[in-house]
Formats: structure tokens, C-alpha cells, sequence
């Protein structure tokens, strides 16, 4: 094998096993004195990571799967102007069932100081609007970032620790009593052992999602004794300033409120005015609702995140509400 | 440093390479020459990046290939006075295009339809769905070593394919006759 071949074959090894869940500090040592022993190393591997790191833009491949071009308009980035090459070959059909609604690029930024050990350096992950992004943990833990989020990630050999700055994570957390996964989140702090749920911070409001297992949301907000409260799968926490509310045993309820995992919003007979909210976290293009029973008008089901423009023509048709379109928004009234 | 390499010295592969290219006999070894001059660049740039990565590079690039010929004397020195004879500016005024996002997009589009459809699957997978190694290889019903390998050939390939350098995809197989029956 020749030398080239030999390091850009490391290299790949490399990129795939950070890749995946288990990185460890060790590895990361490992993975430095590698790059350290040659420049030729080093450029094998910077070479091929971009060319890898380019390559996420596929992502955005999964919009021009179902909708018409124009109705991907989220990012303003990335969508596939042609439909027909777009969806020929290569998305096998049960793929594509679940990707139909992923659209936009979500993009992340790791600092990461290749001198340290991994395990202590936070690693930064973003979203944009309208982006999602699953990301593997050092520790075999998995999360999956909604749109518009910002989420710090430090995961050492005490504990394991998420900082989400703002938007909306879901976490599936490997088992590991030695090493507790908290999530900090505005005036709540998220502990788990081993378990499946979502955060979702909105200004002040901090909502918990569980899905699987059990967490305890510990209110740090308020000086004193920090009260907390231990909810199971199926429960939802709402948490705003020091009140802490729980709706028990809704498993639909978990299951509407992590739809966005599948790129859909599910709602039960929500308001339209809040509805509208919801479709404005993850797109640009915003819907205004105005009038006396507009905002009112009570909506269920479940509805593609990423087209707005869709649900509104929905809306149109079943009851009559007037559309008005412009460049930054859409308007809906009486 | 890094962050220079990757914005400023990989888009210029391709004309890099088409410049060793022309200057160069032997094919096969035009991308470990590319790998030889970014390495050397990615050195000397290290006391201080240069004001025009382009020149610099393509200075860099001149002079590895004088080194070279002259050094394994397989090259004649017709080659070696070709280069020290190079104007190199009719590849400086050759400049990049800069890529705006929906061309981006289909250049990966592209590179993905190169792949063989076992390799474009998996890469799928990984990119998109978010699966790792053990979870495409249970998804696919194929070993954790098969995903493995197949999930690093697919990222050669689409390096060379999104950074245009090698201008094919490199098998895995050799694809000449002649290698097949000396392997």
C-alpha cells in the first residue's frame, strides 16, 4: 500500500470511529499523536473530513423528496430544484417515508482543542432555523437537536453535562450510574441515569418530555432549597419561574410533543394563534394570525414542519380564513 | 492553521491537480504528489500564513515537481526545464468559482450517484438518518466490518469528488488489466 493510501485509509478509520458513540479520551490521545506524527497525516485527515463534512449537505436532499421546490423554503439555503433526479434512485422507500419532511442544513461548530483531552472540552452544537441535527456522544448517548437550538455538550468521567442554551433536544441516554446525565435548562436542571426524553426551553418556560425511564427536574431558579420534582415516561414537566406542573400519563401527549423528530407538529386541539407560534420556530417565513376568531379557531392533527404554506392552504379551504402572503410573512384573518 | 487549509488551500485541488497533471508523466502518481506539496505547504506555512495562498501553493508546487524529477532522474530534464520554464500565472488567472449552496448541492448529488448503490445506501444512512456503525450494520443485516469499510470508501470517494482532485473515483479493486494480473 503506498503512503498515501495508508494514511488516508487511517484517516477514514479515524472519521468514522469519532463518529461514533464510546470516543474516549483515550482515543482522542490516540487520534492526536497520530495527526502529530506528520503533516502528511494531518493533511490525509483534514482533506478527507472536509471533503466528508461537505458531504452533509445531502441532508437537504430529503426535501425536494415530497414537496414542490417552493415550498421548501425554510433556510433559503438548500433545496433540490429538481424533483425528478432528486428522488430517482437513491432513497430506498422506507427511508424516505421518514425523511419526507427534513429540510434545511443543520450546521455545528465543535471547539474542540486537539491538545486536551476530549473529555473535558465542551463541544457547541447549533441548529438553524428550519435545521435539525442527531448527534452521538462520547458516552453512547444519543441527542437529536431541534430547529434553532444551541446546545453545549461536556461529557467527563464525573458526569455528563448538557447545557441547552436555547431551543429544543432530545436525549437518549446511555445507562451509566457512575456518571449522571444532567441537562441545564434556564432555571431547571434535568438529572437522569439512563432514559429517553426531550428538553424544550422557551425563554423562562422549560418543558421535559419523557418517553422512557424516569428523570428528576431539580428547580435551581429560586434561592434556598431547590425543590424537585421526579417524572416517569408518558409525563410531561411544564416549568416556568417557580412552579413546576405535571400532566401524568399521556403518552400521546409525549408522542405529539416529539413529532418534530420526525420533521411533523402534532396538535390537539391547540389554538390556531399557537399553532402558528409553533410552525414560526422552524421557519423563516412567519404566520401572523389577526382577528377577533381567527386566533381562537381550534386545531388538531399533524402537519410537515417545514411547509407552512401547506397547512395554511388547508386552513383556507376548511374554513374560509383570509390569506394574505408577502415576502416575510404569511398573514391569516377572519 | 487548519482552518486556512481547509478555506483556502483544499478548494484549489482541483487546478492543483490538473497543474501536476500536465506537468507529470505518470497518472497514477498525481495524487500523492498533490498529497506531497500540501504537506510541504501545510509546513512552511507554519512560521506564518502566506498573503496569496494561491501563489504560494502553486510556488510550492513548482518546486516539489523540480525536486522530484531531478531527484529520480526517471523524468527527463526536457520536464525539469519545462517547469523552471513555467509562467504559472495562466493558472493563477484560473481561479475558482466559488460555490453558492444549491450548486454545492448537486455537485454531492453527483458524487453520490458514483457510488455503487450498497455504498450511496450506507452513506445515507450515516448522513442523513444519523445511524452508527452498529446501527446501519442491524438496519442492512451486514457485519459492523462491511458498514466500516464501505462507509470509508464512500468518503474518499466523495472527498475526491467534492474536492476534484483525483478527477475518478479510486476503486478498491485496481481497474487496469495490467494490475489486476500482478495482484
Amino acid at each position: 500500500m503506498s503512503r498515501l493510501r495508508k494514511a488516508q485509509e487511517r484517516a477514514a478509520q479515524w472519521i468514522v470511529a469519532r463518529e461514533e458513540p464510546g470516543w474516549t479520551s483515550r482515543d482522542q490521545a490516540a487520534f492526536d499523536a497520530w495527526l502529530n506524527e506528520s503533516d502528511f497525516n494531518r493533511i490525509a485527515w483534514l482533506r478527507l473530513d472536509e471533503g466528508w463534512r461537505q458531504s452533509d449537505r445531502i441532508r437537504a436532499l430529503g426535501a425536494g423528496d415530497a414537496a414542490p421546490a417552493d415550498m421548501a423554503e425554510p433556510t433559503g439555503l438548500a433545496h433540490v430544484p429538481d424533483r425528478a433526479s432528486a428522488g430517482r434512485w437513491w432513497v430506498p422507500h422506507a427511508i424516505a417515508a421518514s425523511l419526507v419532511a427534513i429540510v434545511g442544513l443543520g450546521w455545528f461548530n465543535i471547539q474542540l482543542d486537539l491538545d486536551r483531552p476530549a473529555a473535558t472540552v465542551a463541544t457547541k452544537y447549533e441548529t438553524t432555523v428550519g435545521g435539525r441535527r442527531m448527534v452521538g456522544l462520547n458516552d453512547g448517548s444519543r441527542m437529536e437537536l431541534n430547529t434553532a437550538s444551541a446546545v453545549r455538550a461536556a461529557v467527563g468521567t464525573e458526569r455528563r453535562e448538557i447545557w441547552l442554551d436555547r431551543g429544543e433536544a432530545y436525549f437518549e441516554v446511555a445507562h451509566d450510574r457512575t456518571r449522571p446525565f444532567i441537562v441545564h435548562a434556564g432555571g431547571r436542571q434535568v438529572t437522569v441515569l439512563g432514559t429517553k426524553f426531550s428538553v424544550r426551553r422557551d425563554g423562562d418556560k422549560v418543558i421535559v418530555s419523557v418517553l422512557e425511564g424516569r428523570v428528576r427536574v431539580d428547580d435551581i431558579g429560586s434561592a434556598g432549597i431547590g425543590r424537585s420534582t421526579t417524572i416517569a415516561g408518558g409525563d410531561i414537566a411544564v416549568a416556568r419561574g417557580p412552579a413546576t406542573l405535571v400532566t401524568a400519563k399521556s403518552e400521546e401527549r409525549v408522542e405529539g410533543a416529539l413529532a418534530w423528530r420526525e420533521g411533523m407538529l402534532s396538535f390537539d386541539q391547540t389554538r390556531l394563534a399557537d399553532v402558528a407560534a409553533e410552525f414560526n420556530r422552524y421557519n423563516r417565513k412567519q404566520l401572523i394570525v389577526t382577528g377577533p376568531d381567527a386566533p381562537d379557531m381550534q386545531i388538531g392533527g399533524t402537519f410537515p414542519s417545514s411547509k407552512p404554506r401547506a397547512f395554511v392552504a388547508l386552513l383556507r379551504d376548511a374554513y374560509g380564513v383570509r390569506v394574505e402572503e408577502s415576502e416575510e410573512a404569511i398573514r391569516i384573518s377572519d | 492553521m487548519d482552518e486556512w487549509f481547509r478555506r483556502e488551500v483544499l478548494p484549489l485541488e482541483r487546478s492543483l491537480a490538473r497543474f501536476v497533471r500536465r506537468n507529470w508523466r505518470v497518472d497514477d502518481e498525481v495524487m500523492d504528489l498533490v498529497h506531497d506539496i500540501y504537506a510541504q505547504a501545510y509546513a512552511s506555512a507554519r512560521s506564518g500564513l502566506p498573503v496569496n495562498t494561491r501563489q504560494y501553493l502553486f510556488t510550492v508546487a513548482r518546486n516539489h515537481l523540480i525536486n522530484r524529477a531531478k531527484r529520480a532522474r526517471i523524468v527527463s530534464f526536457e520536464l525539469v526545464a519545462d517547469l523552471e520554464m513555467i509562467e504559472h500565472r495562466a493558472d493563477l488567472l484560473d481561479t475558482e468559482r466559488h460555490l453558492n449552496a444549491r450548486e454545492a448541492l448537486r455537485r454531492v448529488q453527483a458524487g453520490l450517484e458514483k457510488l455503487s448503490p450498497r455504498v450511496r445506501e450506507i452513506v445515507w444512512l450515516r448522513k442523513v438518518e444519523g445511524l452508527n456503525v452498529r446501527e446501519t450494520a442491524d438496519r442492512l443485516g451486514i457485519g459492523q466490518d462491511a458498514v466500516n469499510h464501505q462507509v470509508m470508501m464512500g468518503m474518499k470517494a466523495l472527498a475526491d469528488h467534492m474536492l476534484g482532485g483525483a478527477g475518478r473515483i479510486v476503486r478498491s479493486r485496481p481497474a487496469s488489466p495490467r494490475e489486476e494480473a500482478d495482484g
